[in-house]
């Protein structure tokens, strides 16, 4: 798994990916980006490539975002889609990688409600893996896009302070931006209440740097970027939260926090959103929200980690 | 059949000795010691002659639980095939957990398996009687019954009996019967969920944890329940410095409670599961050893209960050499490959720990961590002690169960040679220093190291 310079084997989480290494996808991405804007949005990088999309968990955006992409550079990709995951045992999952290499599949887009699903595929599979999200665990493709979503409104990555808002504990997307922002010089701060989070050494055992909050009016003092995750009602069920109004008062993206911030802070969220819970609608449609750009920007991060691994 | 075994030392657990010395076997006993010196006076030609040069010879190990599988899931693993991987391991009893289907809850499956253990164990099988009816949790077992078929001890195999009034009736009922209860240790609602011990790798790879906690709390609970009831409570696979802590503290106070930990719980740790996105010099691990060979996520190390950290590593240490913990016991958990080969938390929890558990400790005697004879004595006295027997070994008389090791054989793990029919080693792969070069079960060699080839004529 170590990475060769130009071109890596799988994409699982972004903690083997250098800051030399997210900066080229950017770049790329950003070439991608252009490909897009065309009236002919296709190129044809990776004609007669197979990409199979295996989506144990639906995920109607991600697959889309990922059958786009490998259309746009002119592969054939076929969806699989698995239901009842939880209750999938493994035996299905190495066997159907294997079925799928059988039948000559190059690339594996995988999504599971396990994490480390992809390291299983990985190691069945003799093409290349991309991560399309895997439990708690990661989300690289979410992370790359809000890396280049930031970078392309505040021009830089490096020193701004990101705070990242909701249920980290269970958030694929908070642990790969971890890797990610650190890496790319970013300030980060995770914010929630104790259970959607856990103690503050577990986090920086691997994230020294990352501050650790349970107060998000002080968190978002001094915050650039603000990225709320969705809070599931099955959360509060569990015991984790006393209530959804109590934590939308003291973690949410409400109108007045909105006043509070500055012009240039950006409000992010990785979707689908709960508006009223974590985001408030006057958050999301506010002039420094680039929700949509971040869909956008997907499928060209997505075109340029498939074009980086088989181009 | 006559054997006698040269060259080697012994070492004797009962008197804390290690001594040169010969030994001649006869008919299922220990016939003789003799001094190295004598040997060519005193033995005879019939004897076939052992020769154990750069050996030791111990009293065979005495397995508290393993997990055979048999009745109901032989292809996890059987009673031949678990106690001749026994035998590879140097064990020369095994005590089986209840967790057969049908588990041992009745006097008739108790002589149904002892039946199958009289004709195809390698070594000696014990049988531990279910502490529930069908190990349930909801009623208590026929215990008196159960006592009376001969079993050793009672336990819910890898189950907390979560309602503590029914426990306390069960230990009161042990007590009465002057049987141990051997229990494993987790409140399920603090470890609902769990795929690996709750820490530092957990948070990376986003797994649910297993807090300490949860194993902290049902000790403490269990422990109060004894000293309650004047039962004699057995922790199995004690895995946190909480619960080193706990039992240390009962000890201290009277309570008649004694405890074991595996190999691997004392060796390995939570980097095992990041596996290859762990650094290969990681602080967290003995440098003999590198769980930067496993795959991350690999199931291989999933076990209950889980592997913790190094801080925990070092407390069971201390508590198995202040006597804190009075045993070591393998763990043998065989699973089936579908059950090993899928997803890290729908993976079954279990390692197949028979065949390299010596190979581990000797790694930790190699490296100063713990002495020869503690370890010995921690596979012998100690869980003959916990099954209130007297370990009668290496004397004149007693029955000659031992186990002769070569401390310097340098071998690498290869799981899919294991005797053991069970998947499920995160060994695999690795340099292990110290191994069995044969086991004598009641005076006949039950394993046999390929290579170890000693039988001539004196």
């Amino acid at each position: 798994m170590t990475p060769e310079p130009g071109r890596r084997r799988h994409v699982i989480d972004l903690d083997d990916v250098s800051a030399e290494e997210i900066e080229a996808i950017l770049e790329t991405t950003a070439s991608m980006k252009e490909v897009l804007s065309r009236e002919i949005k296709q190129v044809p990088a990776l004609r007669g490539r197979n990409v199979v999309n295996m989506f144990y968990e639906e995920s109607t955006r991600t697959r889309i975002s990922f059958e786009l992409a490998a259309r746009a550079l002119s592969a054939n990709i076929v969806n699989f889609t698995a239901r009842g995951s939880s209750v999938e045992k493994g035996e299905s999952l190495v066997d159907t990688v294997r079925t799928l290499q059988a039948l000559g599949a190059d690339i594996i887009v995988i999504r599971h409600s396990q994490a480390g699903a992809p390291y299983l595929a990985a190691h069945h599979f003799r093409g290349a893996v991309i991560n399309a999200g895997d439990g708690r665990h990661a989300h690289p493709t979410q992370a790359l896009l809000d890396l280049f979503t930031i970078r392309e409104r505040r021009g830089q990555i490096r020193d701004l302070n990101v705070v990242i808002v909701g249920d980290i504990l269970h958030s694929r997307v908070a642990r790969s931006n971890l890797w990610g922002l650190t890496r790319m010089g970013a300030r980060v701060t995770l914010c929630a209440p104790p259970t959607l989070l856990g103690p503050a050494a577990y986090w920086r055992a691997t994230w020294p740097e990352v501050v650790i909050s349970h107060h998000f009016d002080t968190a978002l003092a001094d915050a650039d970027v603000v990225m709320a995750l969705r809070i599931q009602k099955e959360r509060m069920q569990a015991g984790l939260l006393p209530s959804l109004r109590e934590y939308s008062r003291a973690y949410a993206l409400t109108p007045e926090r909105l006043e509070r911030l500055g012009a240039q802070t950006l409000i992010m969220h990785p979707g689908p959103m709960n508006e009223g819970v974590e985001i408030w609608p006057e958050a999301v449609v506010a002039p420094n929200a680039v929700i949509e750009e971040q869909v956008t920007n997907g499928v060209a991060v997505r075109m340029a980690l498939l074009y980086r691994m088989a181009g | 059949m006559r054997y006698l075994i040269r060259n080697g030392t012994l070492v004797d657990p009962m008197h804390r000795t290690t001594t040169r010395s010969d030994l001649l076997v006869s008919n299922g006993l220990i016939e003789q010691l003799i001094v190295p010196s004598d040997t060519q006076r005193i033995a005879d030609a019939t004897a076939e002659v052992i020769d154990a040069q750069g050996c030791f010879i111990a009293p065979g190990f005495v397995d508290l639980h393993v997990q055979l599988r048999e009745p109901g899931e032989e292809q996890k693993e059987t009673i031949a095939s678990g106690s001749m991987a026994a035998a590879a391991g140097g064990f020369t009893t095994i005590c089986a957990l209840p967790t057969s289907r049908p588990s041992h809850d009745s006097a008739a499956v108790i002589e149904h398996v002892r039946a199958i253990a009289r004709r195809e164990g390698r070594v000696r099988v014990e049988l531990i009687g279910a502490l529930t009816r069908g190990r349930e949790g909801s009623a208590l077992a026929d215990m008196i019954e159960l006592a009376e078929a001969g079993c050793v001890a009672f336990s819910d195999g890898g189950r907390t009996l979560a309602d503590a009034g029914l426990m306390r009736h069960a230990l009161a009922y042990a007590a009465a019967l002057d049987l141990p209860v051997l229990v494993h240790c987790e409140e399920p609602r603090l470890s609902a969920g769990w795929a690996m011990h709750e820490g530092v790798v957990s948070t990376r790879l986003g797994l649910p944890g297993f807090p300490s906690a949860a194993e902290e709390a049902i000790i403490a609970r269990d422990i109060a329940l004894a000293e309650a009831t004047g039962a004699r409570l057995h922790i199995c696979q004690v895995s946190s410095a909480g619960g080193v802590a706990l039992i240390r503290a009962a000890k201290l106070r009277g309570v008649q409670v004694t405890a074991d930990v595996t190999p691997h719980h004392l060796v390995l740790n939570e980097a095992w599961v990041l596996g290859s996105l762990g650094a290969p010099s990681h602080a967290g691990h003995p440098a003999w050893l590198d769980p930067t060979l496993l795959p991350p996520y690999a199931p291989a190390t999933r076990v209950a209960p889980p592997l913790r950290t190094t801080e925990d590593n070092a407390a069971l240490l201390a508590g198995l050499r202040d006597g804190t913990i009075d045993a070591i016991a393998s763990g043998h958990t065989p699973q089936a490959r579908v059950d090993k080969e899928c997803e890290y938390a729908l993976a079954a929890p279990g390692i197949n720990a028979l065949e390299t558990a010596l190979g581990l400790l000797m790694g930790l005697v190699r490296h100063g961590d713990l002495d020869l004879l503690s370890m010995i004595t921690r596979l012998t006295e100690g869980p003959t002690r916990i099954l209130g027997r007297t370990l009668g070994a290496l004397q004149p008389g007693t029955a000659a169960d031992l186990v002769i090791v070569d401390p310097e054989h340098a071998w690498r793990v290869d799981a899919t040679r294991f005797i053991s029919r069970g998947y499920g080693s995160p060994l695999h792969g690795q340099q292990l220093s110290g191994r069995v070069m044969l086991t004598m079960s009641a005076g006949r060699i039950a394993y046999q190291h390929a290579g170890f080839a000693p039988a001539h004529q004196l």
